[in-house]
C-alpha cells in the first residue's frame, strides 16, 4: 500500500497518544488496518471498538462499509461518535 | 435555491447582530429569519469549569456544507448560515449559530431543526465536558 496520514480525534486520540502519524501500511481496507495496527501496540486496541463505536473517513470521506477498499488513501481518520451542536 | 450559503468552523465567537445586519443587505425577499444559538450550559450535578470542543475542522466544514446543501433542496430559503466554534469554551459561550432565512417562517423553521439534527451526530465535533469532580466526553442520546 504506502504511507499514510493516521489521525486519531477525542477518546480515541488520547488512548493511542497521538494526534496523527504517518505510517506505512499493508491492508486493503479499514478492517485489515485495524488488525495490521494491533501489533503496533497494546493501545490501537481501541479501535477495536469494544468501548464505543469506532468511526473512520478516508480522505475525509464516511466509511460505511469496514470492507472499503483504502488503497491510493492519502489519509485515514479514526472517531468516536460524533457530539456537534 | 438560496442567495447565499455561509459556513464556517472557528475559534471565535459571533455577534448575532452583525450576522442579522448582514443578513438583511442579502435577504430583502425574506420575511422570516430563524437564528439558532447552542450555547454552553453548566451541569446538573457538578460545576464545570469549561468545555473543550475539538474538530476535525476541514472535514466538519465540508460535511456542514452538504448538510446546508441539502436542506436548500428540501425547503426554499434566501440565506443559510452555519458558524461552529471548537477550543475551550466557558458557561454561557456559544457554541453553534444556525441562521435560516425564508418567504415565510415555515421554511425558515423547519430547515434550522433539520440542520441542527444533523450537526449533533453527523459532523465531526466533540465536547469534552471538565467539571470540579469530573471530566468525560459528552455522549449524545
Amino acid at each position: 500500500m504506502g504511507k499514510v496520514r493516521l489521525k486519531y480525534f477525542s477518546r480515541i486520540r488520547e488512548t493511542i497518544g497521538k494526534t496523527s502519524e504517518l505510517v506505512e501500511i499493508k491492508s486493503k481496507n479499514i478492517e485489515e488496518l485495524i488488525e495490521e495496527l494491533q501489533s503496533m501496540g497494546e493501545q490501537y486496541s481501541v479501535l477495536q471498538g469494544r468501548d464505543f463505536i469506532v468511526y473512520s473517513a478516508v480522505d475525509q470521506n464516511m466509511v460505511t462499509d469496514v470492507k472499503t477498499s483504502i488503497e491510493g488513501a492519502t489519509e485515514i481518520a479514526f472517531f468516536p461518535p460524533m457530539t456537534g451542536g | 435555491m438560496p442567495h447565499k450559503i455561509i459556513v464556517a468552523v472557528q475559534k471565535s465567537d459571533f455577534d448575532l447582530n452583525s450576522e442579522m445586519e448582514t443578513l438583511k443587505l442579502k435577504t430583502e425577499k425574506a420575511g422570516a429569519v430563524v437564528f439558532f444559538v447552542g450555547k454552553v450550559r453548566d451541569l446538573e450535578d457538578d460545576n464545570l469549569k469549561y468545555l473543550e470542543i475539538e474538530s476535525f475542522e476541514e472535514f466538519a466544514k465540508s460535511q456542514i456544507k452538504e448538510i446546508c446543501d441539502d436542506a436548500a433542496d428540501k425547503w426554499d430559503l434566501e440565506y443559510i448560515l452555519v458558524k461552529h466554534r471548537f477550543g475551550r469554551l466557558k458557561i454561557n459561550d456559544n457554541i453553534v449559530l444556525v441562521i435560516t432565512s425564508s418567504k415565510h417562517r415555515k421554511n425558515a423553521y423547519e430547515a434550522s431543526e433539520f440542520i441542527m439534527e444533523y450537526l449533533k451526530s453527523n459532523v465531526p465535533f466533540w465536547k469534552k465536558e471538565v467539571a470540579d469532580k469530573t471530566q468525560k466526553w459528552v455522549e449524545n442520546f
